[in-house]
């Protein structure tokens, strides 16, 4: 019964996923005043790479062909590895939901995004290709120190049971280190979503989808939702977490439904730090704006060593 | 054990006295040393839960014990079949040294390699520990020698010289430990009466001696310069197993000394510096062996903070901390010999095709090696500890013991565990790129360097085959991670009895690999009832702006570090040169990153010793008189000496 909670788990998160991500477009387009597109552009934008026929650059190998099925396996376990539909009591699956599976999951995801741009050989593929590279490098640290004050303060790397303990009561906001790395942990998490001032998913050819410029097709649609998973599972770690209010419901169709909706007011949220935020170059963006979250998380992290 | 011991010294002995027949000395002493070792593997494991103690009958000054405990099984197990694997790569491989050195030397080197870590392994007393510790580090110097060429010697003195300052703090802290015990075997060690700073003194001694060796932070330096010189199998064993052998001994030597938590902080901090700065060295290295040597510092630094766990545990009376670091430890030492020895073996391939180690003249090997890109492949994710791979199982339960030590109460222990933490996570994520680096541009992309490239070919079957079994345990062994936790606990319960293991709170690989099948049916009923287009692909050139494609247009290695060495420049050097002669001919561009620690620490130690003796040179002038007067000289000071003082 589990596996099929989780399989819908999956399936609803990937059919709302692109309605998010039109959401954000036509939001964004208001704030630029421009029209914008309508609201399911992305579902349109999908089916029609779907119906799209494909060339591949001659110097591609089977990591090209396999590449866009591997990144939706990866962007699809993450998701599975948040527990919404299932809790700490669960027996098998709670062995699965664990922070440092879904971190070295994501950890894979880029490991096959590099790979797969550079196997393209195209110039930009390359250079986004080490852009994201030099991203994980920044984010990581931070996110991790935000999760050690909650691993070692719960006691577990296991996510099903830390959002247990949150739900409960026994563990949370009433500890300072814990609400303090909940503000880091909130930015990085707004930074893997792959936005301003940090990557502008859709646009920029040296920016995330620079790795992308030789995938057409099917290939690209997969890849599009791998993306867009992946963006919801990185909100959604922040939100079993730091606010799993939506596990306190005890009908999993309905604790999904409220979950799924808090994703999607996170993500049409950014929005508003996209469209206002500036750009900068790679490591004075990252210099002038991940030093204050890596100093957030380490004042979160210092509480949490002298035992406040 | 002991017929395993002599079948290897006959061995030896046999490939060398077919001196004059080197082919025929290579198959036979490879093709030996392959048998003996699977044998050697399998005594070992069946025997793990048996202590062994072997006599050297005759009449020696000291009669030499050799003694094998669960432990000692464990090491030796390891040590024989990796030799295994690697003596199967060599029947082919070696080949290639036909013109470089005499087969029959490198394959009797080879076996008296293995049969001295194995006798360093099973040795029970203090000087034949010292005489075949030395012996060890001498084969495998000659080992580098095999590979002849510009700076080889320099190179092997830098290894032996490093090599020294490790043995001489090992051989005082051995002599001390013996001293106080009032016996030289190790066996009779049990309950050294001392104090808090002997006791961290001696640890700290037995810490350079032995990490020196296994290339802990800051005496990595020796790990590109031997390793690129060796042929790829030598650098494989030395690799894959003779630093195992020096943390094996680290091990056995430093639980003889009363337990304190110190232990666990000093290897934390070494542990986590080590992991830093291998990985930061891996990743802006442009030749691919050299990249694979500075992460075998990273492991080390990693098999360092689990067993920083382990040594905090026993010095706070934390039994289950032990437990799980000691677990942690010996399973990345397990990974991490299957594979960076299948690391060393593959960059052996990709040598022996393209005859060159630069990444930036390589590229698109996978159309002319498919086997050996996709074992790669599979490697470079095990090694940058991904899901479902081992590498992920061993590093997960290091971040467990992490964890669990944090949970205690007392800053100090908080911090240097976070701290732990804080670096193993940077180092997942340059692994992540150091690795997608190293393979995608040897094996990705379009042939930078079309001469090396054009005539490569995929190696023989009897070279792929020890490949391919060693990266199906890297896949078994992450998939079956309990049941070797379940192997190496109890291994871990005789070096701390009187507790109980259970891997409650552990993760369950099996359903991470089965969500992930789960997932992976997914996308095919979509695009199935979506009704994707299904055409054929058609090739074109890869897409450049409208210009006209050239391969160096790709992303090199050094280009692609860029943003990351710009942000670490205060701790690399780099040497940017820049030739341009001319308007019309073309700009060579080199950047070289240095190590910071050789030029900082090593080169100026190094410089003064060249000066020094330089200086004393002067007094050896080989003139007869010369010496004759020093003499007179000397006899002269005796005299006045004794007749004053005596």
């Amino acid at each position: 019964m589990d596996f099929v909670y989780l399989l819908l788990q999956l399936v609803s998160a990937i059919v709302v996923a692109p309605l998010f991500d039109g959401i954000s477009r036509k939001l964004r387009a208001k704030f630029q005043s421009r029209i914008g597109p309508s609201i399911f552009q992305t579902y349109y934008d999908i089916y029609k790479l779907l119906k799209r026929g494909r060339t591949k650059s001659s110097s591609t190998s089977y990591i090209y062909q396999v590449s866009p099925y591997l990144l939706f396996i990866c962007a699809a376990a993450m998701f599975c590895a948040l527990p919404i539909t299932y809790g700490a009591q669960s027996a098998p699956l709670s062995q699965f939901s664990d922070i440092f599976v879904l971190l070295y999951l994501g950890a894979l995801f880029r490991f096959i995004f590099i790979v797969a741009g550079i196997d393209t050989a195209n110039p930009f593929a390359g250079v986004s290709a080490s852009r994201e590279g030099t991203i994980g490098f920044y984010t990581e640290e931070v996110a991790v120190i935000c999760l050690i004050v909650v691993m070692m303060g719960t006691g577990s790397t296991s996510l099903s049971y830390i959002s247990s303990l949150v739900q409960e009561g026994s563990y949370g906001y009433a500890v300072p280190s814990f609400s303090i790395a909940s503000t880091a942990f909130l930015w990085v998490m707004y930074v893997e979503t792959g936005r301003k001032p940090y990557d502008l998913a859709e646009a920029e050819q040296e920016l995330q989808e620079g790795v992308l410029g030789e995938f057409c097709g099917k290939d690209f649609a997969i890849i599009d939702i791998a993306i867009l998973l992946k963006q919801m599972t990185v909100l959604g770690f922040f939100l079993v977490i730091f606010m799993p209010w939506a596990g306190l419901v005890d009908n999993p169709i309905l604790s999904l439904i409220i979950f799924l909706a808090e994703i999607g007011f996170l993500y049409v949220m950014g929005v508003f730090i996209d469209n206002f935020g500036p750009r900068f170059t790679i490591n004075k963006g990252m210099k002038r704006t991940m030093l204050f979250a890596l100093a957030i998380s380490c004042t979160s992290l210092a509480l949490y060593i002298m035992g406040i | 054990m002991q017929t395993i011991y002599t079948l290897f010294l006959l061995a030896s002995l046999l490939s060398l006295a077919l001196y004059k027949k080197p082919l025929l000395a290579q198959k036979v002493g490879f093709g030996l040393a392959s048998v003996i070792s699977l044998y050697a593997a399998v005594f070992f494991f069946s025997n793990f839960d048996e202590t062994l103690i072997w006599k050297l009958p005759g009449n020696f000054i000291s009669l030499p014990q050799f003694r094998l405990d669960s432990v000692g099984m464990f090491f030796s197990f390891l040590v024989s079949f990796i030799a295994f694997a690697v003596s199967l790569f060599s029947f082919d491989y070696a080949k290639f040294y036909e013109k470089k050195a005499n087969l029959a030397v490198f394959a009797s080197l080879f076996n008296a390699f293995i049969l001295s870590m194995l006798l360093v392994i099973a040795s029970d007393n203090v000087f034949s520990f010292m005489l075949l510790w030395e012996i060890m580090t001498l084969i495998s110097a000659l080992l580098i020698l095999i590979n002849d060429g510009e700076g080889a010697s320099k190179n092997v003195m830098i290894y032996l010289g490093i090599a020294q300052i490790g043995a001489s703090c090992l051989m005082v802290a051995l002599i001390i430990m013996a001293s106080i015990a009032g016996t030289f075997e190790f066996s009779k060690f049990d309950h050294l009466e001392m104090g808090m700073g002997m006791s961290i003194t001696l640890f700290s001694l037995l810490l350079i001696g032995l990490g020196s060796k296994a290339g802990m932070f800051p005496f990595h330096v020796w790990l590109p310069i031997a390793y690129c010189q060796c042929p790829s199998n030598a650098s494989a064993l030395m690799s894959g197993v003779m630093i195992k052998v020096a943390l094996f001994a680290f091990i056995k030597f430093s639980l003889l000394l009363p337990q304190f938590a110190y232990f666990g902080y000093i290897l934390l901090t070494m542990g986590a510096l080590s992991c830093i700065f291998g990985i930061i060295y891996a990743l802006v290295s442009n030749d691919y062996k050299a990249s694979i040597a500075y992460s075998s510092c990273e492991n080390v630094g990693i098999i360092f903070l689990g067993l920083g766990g382990a040594f905090y545990g026993l010095g706070t009376n934390s039994p289950i901390i032990a437990l799980i670091g000691f677990i942690a430890a010996f399973f990345h030492i397990l990974n991490h010999a299957v594979f960076k020895s299948l690391l060393f073996m593959l960059s052996g391939n990709v040598f022996t095709a393209t005859n060159t180690r630069d990444m930036d003249a390589l590229g698109g090997l996978h159309k002319k090696m498919p086997i050996t890109s996709i074992i790669f492949f599979v490697t470079a994710l095990s090694i940058c500890a991904l899901p479902p791979l081992n590498g992920f199982a061993s590093e997960w339960i290091v971040y467990k013991t992490m964890v669990i030590g944090g949970i205690e109460e007392g800053a100090s222990s908080r911090f240097f565990f976070s701290l732990a933490i804080i670096a193993l996570s940077i180092t997942g994520a340059m692994a992540i790129m150091a690795f997608s680096k190293v393979y995608g541009a040897i094996f990705l992309g379009v042939a930078r360097d079309t001469k090396c490239v054009e005539e490569a070919k995929e190696v023989s079957f009897s070279r792929l085959l020890p490949l391919g079994l060693l990266a199906s345990l890297c896949v078994g062994f992450g998939l079956f991670m309990n049941d070797v936790v379940s192997i190496l606990s109890k291994i871990v319960l005789t070096i701390i009895p009187q507790t109980s293991v259970s891997t409650y709170g552990f993760i369950s690989m099996p359903i991470i690999v089965m969500v992930m099948v789960l997932c992976s049916i997914l996308p095919f009923i979509f695009l199935y009832l979506l009704k994707a287009n299904n055409k054929e692909v058609r090739v074109t050139d890869p897409w450049a702006c409208g210009f006209i494609y050239n391969k160096n247009m790709q992303i090199g290695s050094n280009s692609f570090t860029g943003d990351i060495r710009k942000a670490l420049s205060f701790l690399l050097k780099h040497e940017q040169e820049i030739k341009l002669d001319g308007y019309f001919s073309k700009v060579v561009y080199t950047k070289k990153t240095h190590d910071l620690f050789w030029e900082k620490l090593y080169a100026p130690v190094i410089d003064m010793v060249m000066l020094i003796a330089d200086k004393i040179g002067i007094f050896q002038n080989g003139r007869t008189n010369l010496y004759a007067g020093y003499i007179l000289i000397y006899l002269c000071l005796v005299l006045i000496f004794g007749y004053y003082y005596l």
